[in-house]
């Protein structure tokens, strides 16, 4: 009888559940996330709190397994799985126990739905009239946060292509559209647009408890140039996003693997390479050839091409921004400086 | 709640309403106390039969006084002060009667309080039961009842203000050290006091900047040279070559915002600029009710406070007159970087745990989220 659950866990698919839920173009990985985890509550049948916990830690194990980057997902599972885990109940039946808990990871999933529309709102105040405004890739909060203020104040945006996803295109058509005066530059001419800038908005996949940030790559660029030119640096973060890792460098994400900033191993060892001496570098391929990885091309005809799936593939999706570089973190709970997050974290999972 | 009695133009809001306006009261403490003066007497002669009318008295007192004078800070803060008192002891008065207080535990509520907490909420043995709001046969009942406890609570909250040089001060000699040179300026009796108990038994020396326009400097070196402490009076200009020598500079603040900047004397910001540049510790000293919930991100010009221009530049320059701009600002905005420590009557805090001590341990304590904008 104990047995059963584990039994009946796997049946009930999560990462199905995962992607179904994620077609709602408003609801963000950890929102996903706790709604996953809802559903595999309602699908299991644990009898006790013990059995109910390792379900859900168990769900979330295969949630981080679907996705490359499970930073996001991770921070909506562990606030859920806390949250039942301190839940006071002293209800005698454990299935009522379990519709509550159920209800209240719906419940807070669609509450949370208004949190952007609040962080917007914040945010309002910092944006003074005839703003030159420069922005990251895509984030649904900051589209927000800049929709609201086109209608009450002039903001110009200026957005980064965001490669390799190259995001920023998505957000500069959504500002057009809306009649915001935007242009996407390259990643590389950030440090050329910052004197233009009055303030560095970004959203966040992540806050991690040191206040830092966790956002798509390239964000810790833009915050050490825009210390560097002296401008304020904000991020927008919903406070289900708050995190509790605490990486000391970049390659202390979750999401860092061997993979990313490898060297692939290079047919030829010269340097300088064109298609006339083809001939050498066929001659050299040979003694190398036990090294070989899947990256590097042995067509030994055709000169070394680099593709940018290949430079996507042994790159990082998010970076790590350290918080003496963020000026302000604005939240559904307020608008906090970096610092202020830790405290809601040691709030929840301290004690 | 159409017949919500708004408070009778209280002859003491107007005037002290037209005091700030015409700037016949400035300063931070002072203006703090009028305002609490003045709270006191509408309090004692509001009639409300429950908490959201007295709450929107004062509210409404609140907002026509800072809307008289916006740049005293103080203002505001009182009035957000005894909005908090007002409520607590309304809580608590009430706790017992009243069963809405049913624990409900939701994940934003996690989010936002934490763990819950493990002690099941004591009910207070005290009922004062006989605290009834609406009371249709009695509707002066709930105010009786309500408003000695709440002439307590101010009068807390006068005697703090009353203490608050000595309790900054108290421990001034953990910061000043013998033989030390602090720089100051301008004249802030809370710096004075923190000097001059410093200099119980113990030898430091002050350079003090006159600090132009108001030349406020003068009468602070006059002041701590009658005290015994070794006094120097050096013009503005020369703060910077001075800091070379200078162990700590020592300012006064008008307030503190909640990012850990704040608005301070004109010439501060040369003094802490001057500061950053050598490396020499910069601390501040003020009472608490100096904190403001609110942010200042945009510090333009425009957005100071300006004193009289004849301070700067005076008639008898008549031909000289109409060919300059003439401006004299009150205050300069210090950025929280260019802080070392702030010395309050409620402990010392680097800048950055203003926000976090301050926003929400202090000020949740002190003044509560709903009225940051009165």
């Amino acid at each position: 009888m104990i047995d059963r659950p584990s039994m009946d866990t796997p049946r009930f698919d999560i990462s199905a559940a995962l992607q179904r839920i994620l077609q709602d173009e408003q609801i963000s990985p950890p929102l996903a996330a706790i709604l996953a985890l809802t559903e595999l509550i309602e699908n299991s049948d644990a009898g006790t709190m013990f059995e109910l916990v390792k379900a859900l830690n168990d769900g979330t194990q295969v949630l981080k397994t679907t996705t490359s980057n499970p930073i996001s997902l991770n921070a909506g599972c562990e606030l859920f799985t806390a949250f039942v885990t301190l839940f006071p109940h002293d209800s005698a039946n454990f299935n009522d126990l379990k519709k509550e808990l159920i209800r209240q990871g719906q419940q807070y999933a669609a509450d949370a739905l208004t949190y952007r529309r609040k962080i917007a709102q914040l945010a309002l105040g910092f944006i003074k009239d005839g703003s030159v405004i420069l922005t990251h890739s895509y984030s649904r909060v900051v589209m927000q946060t800049l929709l609201l203020a086109h209608q009450h104040k002039r903001i110009s945006v200026f957005v980064t292509e965001a490669r390799p996803r190259g995001l920023g295109i998505k957000t500069a058509e959504g500002l057009s559209a809306a009649g915001v005066p935007s242009t996407v530059i390259l990643d590389s001419a950030v440090a050329y647009v910052m004197d233009k800038v009055d303030f560095v908005l970004v959203g966040s996949e992540a806050v991690v408890e040191s206040g830092g940030l966790v956002n798509a790559v390239g964000s810790n660029q833009i915050a050490i140039i825009a210390r560097a030119a002296n401008k304020p640096f904000y991020a927008l973060a919903e406070s289900y996003k708050f995190h509790r890792l605490f990486p000391l460098s970049q390659y202390d994400l979750p999401s860092h693997n061997s993979k990313i900033l490898s060297f692939p191993s290079l047919s030829r060892p010269e340097p300088s390479v064109s298609s006339s001496n083809a001939t050498i570098k066929s001659a050299n391929f040979s003694a190398t050839e036990t090294t070989h990885s899947g990256h590097a091309r042995p067509d030994s005809d055709s000169p070394l091409r680099i593709t940018q799936e290949q430079i996507s593939q042994n790159n990082p999706d998010v970076d790590y921004t350290r918080p003496d570089l963020i000026s302000l973190v604005f939240s559904d709970v307020g608008s906090l400086t970096p610092e202020g997050v830790s405290q809601y974290l040691v709030g929840m999972f301290a004690g | 709640m159409a017949e919500v009695r708004i408070a009778p133009q209280h002859r003491s809001v107007e005037i002290l309403a037209s005091k700030l306006r015409r700037r016949s009261i400035v300063g931070s403490r002072a203006t703090a106390l009028e305002t609490l003066l003045v709270l006191r007497q509408v309090i004692s002669k509001a009639r409300f039969s429950n908490i959201n009318q007295l709450v929107e008295i004062i509210r409404s007192v609140g907002r026509r006084l800072v809307e008289a004078q916006p740049k005293e800070h103080s203002v505001g803060n009182t009035v957000r002060k005894v909005l908090h008192h007002i409520r607590e002891e309304y809580q608590t008065a009430t706790r017992g009667t009243s069963t809405t207080t049913q624990t409900s535990f939701s994940i934003s509520k996690f989010v936002l309080q934490g763990q819950p907490k493990r002690q099941a909420t004591v009910p207070k043995t005290e009922i004062r039961g006989t605290l009834r709001e609406n009371d249709s046969d009695d509707p002066d009942s709930f105010a009786r009842g309500l408003k000695p406890v709440l002439m307590e609570a101010i009068q807390d909250v006068l005697d703090e203000l009353e203490t608050v040089y000595d309790n900054v001060a108290k421990n001034a000699k953990d910061h000043i050290h013998p033989d030390e040179i602090i720089l100051t300026l301008g004249m802030s009796r809370t710096v004075e006091t923190f000097l001059k108990t410093a200099a119980h038994g113990r030898n430091y020396t002050v350079i003090v900047a006159e600090t132009a326009p108001s030349y406020s400097g003068r009468e602070m070196a006059k002041s701590l040279s009658l005290a015994g402490i070794s006094t120097f009076l050096v013009p503005d200009s020369s703060i910077y070559g001075l800091m070379s020598r200078v162990n700590k500079v020592i300012l006064g603040a008008h307030v503190i915002l909640a990012n850990g900047g704040m608005f301070a004397i004109t010439g501060s910001l040369v003094a802490a600029t001057a500061a950053r540049a050598h490396s020499t510790p910069v601390v501040v000293c003020a009472g608490q009710f100096k904190l403001t919930p609110l942010w200042n991100l945009y510090h333009e010009y425009g957005a100071h406070d300006f004193g009289n221009p004849s301070d700067v530049l005076g008639f008898e320059e008549a031909d000289l007159v109409d060919k300059v701009d003439v401006v004299n600002p009150y205050y300069d905005y210090v950025h929280p970087d260019l802080i070392d420590a702030f010395i309050t009557n409620d402990g010392d805090h680097p800048p950055s745990s203003i926000y976090r001590h301050v926003f929400n341990r202090l000020l949740k304590e002190t003044y509560d989220d709903e009225d940051n904008e009165l």
